[in-house]
């Protein structure tokens, strides 16, 4: 049995996934999220990591090996690094092995991924260089309006006339919304016309990866955004994209659970290797 | 007395400007904007009154003048203890606010450890109030929002480790009240307000009245002087909601322009970089606009950008610019967004980069994009007046100064320490107009 660790360090949040792998037989050992708040994503990281490590009566030792993902390389206790496509394609796998596309939804960027069955990358997209449909954009949004991150969903779900918005810039957000609120729109409907505008980005991202068969599993942060889920799901049908939208309660850890995979896999074939030399 | 008013109504601040009728600016106020335009209005003008009382208490304790090297020490005394009883008020509402959010349903399950830990962070807010206000003593931001949101954030997240409790939950409270607070008009008399400051002064330290006459009765009598608003002119980006009629609204191109040309008559061309915009604007002989460009919606290149990169650093905007001046090697900044320039800060921070080069790249960033701004809009001709609140800092008006000279040569650059006031200025004197006409 190889114990293995995967850490995702995002813009928004950092998250620590650990796991026990033998042969085929892959078992969560234990999960943590934590918000960034400003604070110094490594320092965090390495904190987050080794309390995940204390509760799951683990040492840093017992791991053979540890994996980032995101902007975790900077990590000095790492094993070693994966990128987020494959990462977030490979913990898609993991979450639905039915999966053939990830949407990915984070803090400053939104990325389609397409792979095999096996979490191989086939193809990927991203969104521009610019943060508005981003989760930051969200986050400033809802700050502002005094709603709290698993609020947002919920309250989405009840818009009953969603105000359009199209590509404002994240930072300006802020002011979009004072107006929005002096106009006397409701949070429901300025949230809910928030996802449609992030949705419909997203949905042509999804297009421009060509023919796609199997479901596409939400990732990331926003993937536990019901909102989001809900303007995606029309949002496929809108843009004549012909897939299943589906999202996990773990989806936030698909980069962590990634990682540690691929950190699992890459043991085994240098161990291999080592045996064969 | 009549008093003409300009409100400028911004995306980030709001400004007002108390004119009188000698054309001479007696008070300047400025707030957040906030979702409540009436209440951002209101603010702002009751800050301009606030300073016009001071500017009425400097002129009866003969501030400046020789034989009362005393009187300009009581008075910033006064200002002083003045904000700090401002400061405790909205403090006291900002905690029973949070304290009502607590019966909401997503609070119910940890109410308990909720209140404990609002009490703890709020009496240490209290404990350290004064320490805020103290001679010398440096704040980020003026504003109640800023200040309370960022010490509060300190202190929720000590306190939220030590109680082992949710740091989400206790910010959380804070975010749903702070927006309520903010769009309360303050209440109470101002005239109150300043005797209770004396008083606090004079019982803290009885020998701040040792000076050149009795301060307190000098006080009383400038109080007594009544500030009749006579005529009220709105601008600004949120003038179309201003909750003035529309004889009582001007656009802001006009008011930069009237503004800049008082300040400096001999200027031709202004550039204003405010909160989300940024304006190039070319005036004739009289203030009056002839041409104008502006930014498109994105905040690159606009005062928020420095704001968001000031948050990230934790730093306050005003010590942005001192510390880019330290540098002598900008960075090359890549990206255009503000928030992705945020995260390569992030970046390049944590592969060792120097701060004062990331910034001063930062800037150059910004400045880059209002120089295109102003070639847009006819270039520079003699004189360029530099307004907006970005005008106050330093290492941008390095910056523009290098970029206007390579591209226009030897011009007129004007920057006055008032700059962010230019709007509201401009908008005072078309008060001032309406009446005297």
């Amino acid at each position: 049995m190889t114990i293995t660790s995967g850490i995702d360090v995002g813009t928004g949040a950092i998250k620590v996934v650990a796991f026990a792998v033998e042969g085929d037989q892959e078992r969560c050992l234990g999960k943590r999220v934590e918000r960034v708040r400003q604070r110094d994503p490594l320092k965090l990281a390495g904190d987050i990591y080794d309390d995940l490590l204390k509760e799951t009566g683990l040492a840093r030792a017992d791991v053979a090996y540890c994996a980032t993902t995101g902007e975790g390389e900077a990590l000095t206790f790492h094993t070693g690094h994966f990128y987020s496509m494959t990462t977030h394609a490979r913990g898609a796998i993991y979450l639905n092995p039915g999966s053939r596309a990830v949407l990915d939804t984070g803090a400053l960027h939104g990325r389609a991924i397409r792979m095999d069955d096996r979490g191989k990358v086939l193809a990927y997209k991203m969104t521009s260089q610019c943060a508005s449909g981003s989760g930051q954009f969200l986050e400033n949004i809802a700050r502002y309006l005094g709603i709290a991150q698993d609020e947002i969903g919920s309250l989405s779900q009840r818009a009953d006339n969603p105000e359009k918005v199209s590509g404002i810039c994240a930072v300006l957000a802020e002011t979009d919304v004072i107006n929005m609120v002096s106009r006397g729109i409701s949070s429901p409907n300025i949230l809910r016309g928030i996802h449609e505008s992030m949705a419909d980005r997203l949905a042509k991202l999804l297009k421009t990866l060509g023919s796609l068969d199997g479901t596409v599993q939400m990732t990331g942060g926003l993937a536990l955004d019901a909102g989001l889920v809900d303007a995606m799901k029309d949002a496929v049908v809108k843009a004549r994209v012909d897939v299943a939208i589906e999202s996990h309660p773990d989806a936030i850890y698909a980069g962590a659970i990634g990682a540690a995979l691929w950190g699992a896999f890459r043991h085994k074939r240098l161990a291999d290797m080592a045996r064969a030399a | 007395m009549r008093t003409f008013v300009g409100i400028d109504l911004g995306s980030t601040t709001t400004k007002a400007v108390l004119m009188d009728e000698n054309k001479e600016v007696i008070g300047r106020g400025i707030t957040n904007s906030r979702s409540n335009y009436a209440t951002a209005a209101r603010v702002a003008s009751e800050e301009a009154r606030i300073d016009a009382r001071f500017t009425l208490f400097r002129r009866a304790l003969h501030v400046g003048e020789a034989g009362h090297e005393h009187s300009a020490e009581f008075l910033a005394a006064l200002e002083r203890n003045f904000r700090l009883i401002q400061f405790l008020e909205q403090l006291d509402d900002l905690e029973e606010t949070c304290h009502r959010q607590l019966e909401a349903d997503r609070f119910k399950s940890i109410a308990g450890p909720l209140q404990e830990a609002l009490h703890i962070i709020f009496a240490r807010l209290r404990q350290e109030a004064a320490s805020l206000y103290a001679p010398g003593a440096k704040r980020k931001s003026d504003f109640f929002r800023d200040i309370a949101g960022s010490r509060f954030h300190v202190h929720a997240e000590a306190v939220a480790r030590e109680m082992g409790i949710a740091l989400d939950m206790v910010l959380n409270a804070y975010d749903k009240s702070i927006i309520e607070v903010e769009n309360r008009p303050p209440g109470g008399d101002l005239s109150d307000k300043f005797r209770r400051a004396v008083a606090r002064m004079l019982a803290a330290d009885s020998h701040a009245a040792d000076g050149e006459g009795d301060f307190a009765a000098m006080i009383e009598s400038a109080l007594g002087i009544e500030l009749e608003e006579t005529y009220l002119v709105g601008t600004g980006y949120g003038r179309v909601t201003l909750p003035f009629s529309k004889e009582h609204i001007r656009s802001e191109i006009l008011c930069h322009g009237l503004g800049a040309h008082m300040m400096y008559p001999g200027t031709r061309t202004v550039l204003d970089i405010g909160g989300q915009d940024t304006k190039g604007i070319q005036i004739d002989g009289h203030g009056i606009v002839e041409n104008f460009q502006m930014n498109d919606r994105c905040a690159a290149g606009c005062g928020r950008y420095l704001g968001y990169i000031a948050d990230e650093m934790n730093m306050g905007l005003h010590e942005l610019g001192p510390l880019a001046m330290q540098s002598n090697r900008p960075a090359r900044i890549n990206s255009t967004c503000t928030v992705f320039a945020g995260a390569e800060l992030r970046d390049r921070l944590s592969l060792g980069e120097k701060r004062e080069d990331i910034l001063a790249g930062l800037h150059r960033a910004i400045i880059l994009r209002a120089i295109s701004i102003i070639s847009r809009s006819g270039g520079v001709t003699d004189q360029f007046t530099f307004t907006g609140g970005v005008a106050k800092n330093e290492a941008a008006v390095r910056e523009l100064r290098k970029l206007i000279q390579e591209n226009y040569g030897e011009v007129t650059i004007n920057i006055n320490p008032d700059s962010i006031y230019t709007g509201a200025l401009g908008a005072s004197e078309f008060a001032r107009r309406a009446v005297a006409a």
